[in-house]
């Protein structure tokens, strides 16, 4: 199953919530990190200057007279800072209490030999302003003697000299090495980090909470549509479902839904009423037996007039037969169930061999048969199928044709399809009827006089037959005048 | 009792106008919506039996014009409509009784003799009157303990003064409701079936039940 969307937006707003806070966050610590480093390193740094100005050149001795007394740190039993001092050829010129014997490492560009020459070079060109000034600092995460985690700066200076002093001296470098345990500020970096993952992760959730809330309420709509299509009952599909207060996004498919229901509703009440017809022509013809047995039965009769009902009741059951026979077909037709085997078939010889039956009763009624079909006119089409559609079109045409009336039949070739049109004089249905003479059951109202032996299937059974066959089937009147149109498949000249 | 059917499917209507007639109705028969409606404003039936689907005016106009022109003729619907928005339309549109075809022949008989009766406000169907014992449901009539043996008309006619007993019935409202629309017997017939009539049910000395009031006509019983 695809997630549903209240979870995919969830799952989008959670994600891009958790990626950018994740960004935030980070900024947030990198520049919060430097601020408390370089606030650490600031503090370093001025212990540093303290250390840097009580160190003095004598002539060509360095002194480094550093009262530890006022500068407590250095000697405190918890947490002691640590210095150490080296003259230029290297060897310790002062060391902190704190250190005892113990070394703290020189490290990084306080190592370099460069770094040194440069050193060398700026003050031997006698820049007299950097004497005594910290010249680039350098900071070092330190592991500390005991074995702590710290911090240091190594700073390569010289020496201020001794005003007391005569003569130049030759400037002497200094390198000092200042450390201090990181205890205080790995637990503000710490809670800082901790800070961070709450915020976020609190927000997460939080995010989840109203995130899960606004989906919900924001997919409301779906909901409420979801439950009106789940409240629309097979048995009434006239429900509508109301669309002027939905969102724009989902009023387009209520509306479709709506069109989909109204043609539901319509193909529904198409099969409600074909079947009360069909339960209506069964009645009609059982009825009319019934009645006449049972009249029949009421009282002895002589011989002939049982023979009388029984004829009587045999007529009604053949037709109701037919009309049977012609459901069925039409229901074949309708499931796709009718297995059809074209073939090019003459027009002209179908249609006369169908009309043979019907030829002696028009001419009793003084009806005018006319026939102009090709002989070489031939059409596509299953033998069976195109013959129950002429007998049926026919019988039509000879039911509705008034007694010395007129029934034309022609065809003609019209490019890829063969055309076939039957006439009649004599009928009574407007042009609004004539649109309704293909529906199952329909019958204009005059044809009602003749109950029994016309069902109002013939005409919706010629219809599907010729749709099945892939021709197409058209009925107009014209003052009085009946007409249908077949249009079939025509066979390739050859 | 005259009754008129309105069917357009002719086995039904022959054979119910068949069991009609020989039960002892005059039954005016169409199977046209237009004819039918003609038939029912120009005559007075007693009861009208009338399909819906019918050519040219259907079974529902016609009911709504026979009731707009306020004619209270008794109308049983007979019809394969059978759902009960169809039952309950034709019943508030004034039919008496609704029957849906397939139908058993006897019902349909009963149902029309009841409405038959119910014109004259006869519900009962056993009619007394004096001695004369009448059972409507199966067309038998006695005298004192004695039965009388009646052809249908005269039988038809004995039950159309019997439900109008006491009141002097003239001889074309007899006529009129024992004989068809297109039949050839003209009223003077009724007197030669009334006479019959008495023969049979006065027979043996039996006092008089039938009286005759010249220019007006006969009444069966004592005056009311």
């Amino acid at each position: 199953m695809t997630p549903s969307i209240k979870m995919r937006l969830l799952l989008w707003v959670i994600g891009g919530t958790a990626g950018l806070l994740a960004v935030f966050a980070f900024v947030v610590y990198g520049v919060m990190y430097r601020s408390l480093v370089s606030g650490f390193d600031a503090v370093l740094a001025s212990t540093a200057r303290t250390i840097v100005s009580s160190v003095e050149q004598n002539e060509e001795k360095i002194k480094a007279e550093i009262d530890e007394r006022e500068l407590p740190e250095f000697h405190r039993a918890k947490r002691p800072d640590f210095f150490q001092l080296w003259r230029e050829d290297g060897s310790i010129l002062a060391r902190s209490t704190s250190l005892k014997e113990a070394d703290l490492e020189l490290f990084g560009a306080l190592l370099n030999p460069v770094f040194r020459a440069v050193r060398r070079k700026e003050l031997s060109r006698g820049k007299s302003a950097i004497r005594g000034a910290l010249l680039n600092p350098v900071f070092r995460a330190v592991r500390l003697p005991n074995g702590r985690a710290g911090r240091a700066i190594g700073i390569v200076f010289v020496p201020k000299v001794d005003e007391e002093a005569k003569g130049p001296a030759q400037p002497q470098k200094v390198t000092l090495v200042l450390a201090r345990e990181t205890a205080a500020l790995d637990s503000d970096i710490s809670f800082l980090r901790w800070l961070l993952t709450g915020a976020t992760g609190g927000t997460i959730i939080l995010a989840l909470l109203v995130g899960t809330m606004i989906v919900r309420q924001g997919l409301k709509p779906l909901d409420a549509l979801a439950a009106r299509i789940a409240a629309i009952r097979q048995d009434d599909l006239s429900t509508r479902i109301p669309v002027d207060r939905m969102p724009a996004e989902v009023a387009p498919v209520a509306q479709r839904l709506n069109e989909l229901l109204r043609r539901l509703e319509e193909a529904f009440r198409r099969e409600r009423s074909f079947t009360a017809d069909v339960a209506h022509e069964l009645r009609t013809p059982l009825a009319g037996i019934r009645s006449t047995l049972e009249v029949t039965l009421t009282r002895p009769r002589v011989g002939g007039e049982y023979q009388q009902a029984m004829e009587e009741c045999l007529d009604i059951v053949r037709h109701t037969q037919a009309m049977v026979n012609n459901l069925l077909a039409l229901a074949h037709l309708e499931g796709g169930q009718t297995i059809l085997h074209p073939d090019a078939l003459p027009l002209g010889e179908m249609v006369d061999s169908t009309w043979r039956p019907f030829a002696d009763s028009v001419r009793a009624r003084g009806i005018t048969v006319e026939s102009q079909v090709p002989a070489d006119l031939t059409c596509i089409a299953d033998r069976n199928t195109l013959l129950m559609i002429l007998t049926n079109v026919f019988a039509n045409a000879e039911q509705y044709t008034n007694d010395g009336g007129r029934i034309t039949v022609t065809a003609r070739r019209a490019g890829e399809s063969v055309d076939l049109m039957v006439e009649n004089t004599g009928s009574l249905l407007s042009e609004e009827d004539a649109r309704h003479v293909f529906e199952r059951f329909w019958r204009g109202d005059v044809s009602r006089t003749d109950t029994g032996s016309h069902f109002g299937l013939g005409l919706a059974l010629v219809q599907r037959a010729v749709t099945s066959l892939g021709g197409t089937v058209a009925a107009r009147v014209d003052g009085g005048t009946f007409m249908v149109q077949l249009s079939l498949p025509a066979a390739p000249a050859s | 009792m005259r009754v008129l059917l309105i069917e357009d499917y002719p086995p039904i209507q022959k054979a119910v106008a068949r069991g009609l007639r020989e039960a002892g109705f005059a039954v005016d028969v169409t199977g046209d919506g237009e004819e039918g409606l003609w038939y029912a404003m120009n005559n007075n039936y007693d009861v009208v039996i009338l399909d819906l689907m019918l050519p040219k005016v259907d079974g529902l106009t016609i009911l709504k014009r026979i009731r707009s022109e306020g004619r209270s003729t008794h109308v049983l619907i007979l019809t394969a409509k059978d759902t009960v928005p169809d039952r309950v339309q034709g019943l508030d549109l004034g039919a008496d009784d609704y029957l849906v075809k397939p139908f058993a022949f006897e019902e349909l008989l009963a149902r029309v003799r009841a409405l038959a009766r119910r014109s004259y406000q006869a519900k009962n169907p056993r009619i007394t009157v004096g001695d004369l014992r009448i059972e409507t449901a199966t067309q038998r009539v006695w005298r004192g303990q004695e039965e009388v043996q009646l052809t249908p008309r005269e039988y038809a006619l004995l039950e159309y003064l019997a439900v109008r007993s006491g009141e002097v019935v003239s001889r074309t409202d007899i006529w009129e409701h024992l004989y068809e629309f297109n039949s050839e017997a003209d009223s003077n017939v009724v007197d030669v079936y009334v006479g019959y009539l008495r023969k049979k049910i006065e027979r043996g000395g039996k006092p008089l039940l039938i009286r005759t009031f010249r220019g007006r006509g006969y009444m069966l019983g004592e005056l009311k």
